[in-house]
């Protein structure tokens, strides 16, 4: 997702995690949002190899 | 003589001979916190009346003829992220002061008490450990002792603080993304980020559970020692914790750096900062004889990995309190866990991915490498309430995050890491992070043990 988020964007996403957020939180909360959206394309850009796992893991 | 500058082996040497009450060196920081702690702010808490009743307990067991262990009577306090018996785990937020008291000491806790040390209070953090500047809106900022007008650094500005100030000489503190060493740098003391899963996080409030790591500050490398080799171990109280025995890097002190392989990080790590922040690398490197430069894979996307990581887990831990409590945050804390709570669960995992990648990409660095040298810190401590944003050659960034740029790449993978201190009388202190492959903490304590006897680093008491 390359177009930057708005706070109409935020304010539907926050509504689908049942997560209220005041109204003058929205506008920090874009600009945070949008920082971490532009680190998680960093990570997506770089092609990992298809056998990579997640690197936590579970002993049952 | 005990005074502000005695260090934490010198004061239990003291105390188990006999020479010096144990009452009387914990009145002594008492007396420290009360005359100066109202204008650093590192204590939330000082809990006089239970120090001094374990200080007369230790001056029994001395009467007694027992060794009351390694840290006998040394005064010690702890970031307000552990929980302490009878003391409400704040966490640096208003919401959590609500709780009731915590029912038992954190562990690591537990064991600096076992080995001798006298819990003197507990100190100021970022709200939730989410942050680098110790500017905490609940119980205000804590000032470097160094220079008041500016940061202590965070998570741990109140651990590092305290230390700088010569009010007690040994404290524990949390690092996440740089919390023990970004504060440790910047007010110019030792700290000590161990291998992750070397020390347990039982009875620690959470950030982020894929890179919590608690450690110790101290004013020299034996006290550092001592106090990691108190607190490192198994613990099955903690899911994370490793059942590989520590080793004991008291006895690594000293020792030969002869072979050891000692080389400087390249590229991401010379980039985007101060002269001065490189020049303190470039002078430890000089001074070890590294010349050689090596370069860890990606590592920008490792920081930006372990943000997205970072924020994730830790919006999923405060989940209930965002949604019932917001007004109630920090609001540095709250905008940034509500803007992580709508990320996609994909993010999240494709950042693991990356980790796990990452991981076996920097084991193999570490296959002809033994310590790294990297600079801890971008710049010396920000002024408190600095602009939200800073510029740094041609980039504009931002000056609370960027103080993570160096730290971040390497919690990520849990390497142990070292701050050493460079304190210039009438300049600011740089830290230099030596890094080391997991578990091996004992190379970093020889090499700090010699660059400290050299002279060229060290942490004076801040007057």
């Amino acid at each position: 997702m390359d177009i930057p988020l708005t706070e109409t964007d935020v304010e539907r996403l926050a509504a689908e995690v049942g997560l209220p957020i005041a109204p003058a939180s929205r506008a920090a909360v874009v600009v945070h949002l949008n920082a971490l959206l532009a680190a998680a394309r960093l990570v997506d850009e770089f092609a990992l190899p298809d056998q990579t796992e997640p690197a936590p893991r579970f002993e049952p | 003589m005990i005074d502000a500058g005695t260090s934490a082996l010198a004061i239990a040497a003291a105390v188990r001979d006999g020479k010096v009450s144990c009452r009387d060196v914990v009145a002594a920081a008492l007396e420290r916190i009360a005359r100066r702690d109202a204008g650093i702010n590192a204590f939330t808490s000082v809990l006089s009346e239970r120090a001094q009743a374990d200080a007369a307990a230790i001056d029994r067991r001395v009467a007694a003829g027992q060794n009351p262990g390694p840290l006998a009577g040394v005064p010690v306090a702890v970031k307000n992220l552990f929980d302490v018996a009878g003391l409400v785990t704040l966490a640096g937020s208003k919401i959590n002061a609500g709780d009731p008291p915590a029912a038992r000491d954190a562990s690591a806790v537990a064991r600096l008490r076992a080995a001798g040390a006298v819990l003197v209070g507990a100190l100021n953090m970022d709200e939730y450990a989410y942050g680098f500047t110790t500017e905490n809106t609940h119980y205000g900022p804590t000032r470097n002792p160094r220079d008041p007008s500016r940061v202590a650094g965070g998570s741990s500005g109140g651990p590092a603080a305290a230390v700088a100030a010569g009010l007690v000489p040994l404290t524990l503190g949390t690092d996440t993304n740089g919390s023990i060493r970004v504060p440790a740098a910047l007010c110019g003391v030792f700290g000590l980020k161990p291998t992750f899963g070397r020390v347990s996080r039982a009875g620690v409030v959470p950030l982020a559970w894929s890179f919590d790591h608690v450690g110790p500050f101290a004013r020299d490398v034996a006290d550092l020692a001592a106090a990691f080799d108190a607190i490192a171990g198994p613990d099955a109280l903690d899911p994370a914790c490793s059942t590989r025995p520590a080793a004991t890097c008291s006895a690594e002190l000293g020792g030969s750096l002869e072979g050891l392989r000692i080389a400087i990080a390249g590229g991401h790590f010379g980039r985007l900062a101060t002269d001065a922040a490189l020049a303190a690398v470039a002078r430890v490197a000089t001074a070890l004889g590294a010349r050689r430069e090596v370069t860890l894979p990606e590592p920008h996307r490792a920081r930006a990995a372990a943000q997205v990581i970072t924020a994730a887990e830790g919006s999923a831990y405060h989940h209930e309190r965002l949604r019932a409590r917001a007004a109630d945050f920090d609001p540095m804390t709250r905008d940034r866990l509500l803007a992580a709570a709508l990320l996609p669960a994909g993010a999240y995992l494709r950042a693991q991915r990356y980790r796990a990648w990452f991981r076996g990409r920097v084991a193999e660095v570490f296959r002809d490498v033994d310590v790294l040298l990297a600079p801890t810190t971008p710049w010396e401590a920000p002024a408190i309430g600095a602009p939200w944003t800073t510029r740094i050659g041609d980039a504009e960034v931002v000056t609370r995050g960027h103080l993570g740029v160096f730290t971040q790449p390497l919690s990520f993978i849990g390497l142990p890491v070292l701050s050493v201190p460079i304190v210039t009388p009438g300049a600011l202190p740089h830290g230099v992070q030596l890094v080391a492959a997991p578990w091996n903490e004992a190379a970093l304590f020889r090499v700090a043990a010699r660059l400290e006897a050299d002279g060229v680093v060290g942490a004076p008491v801040a007057m």
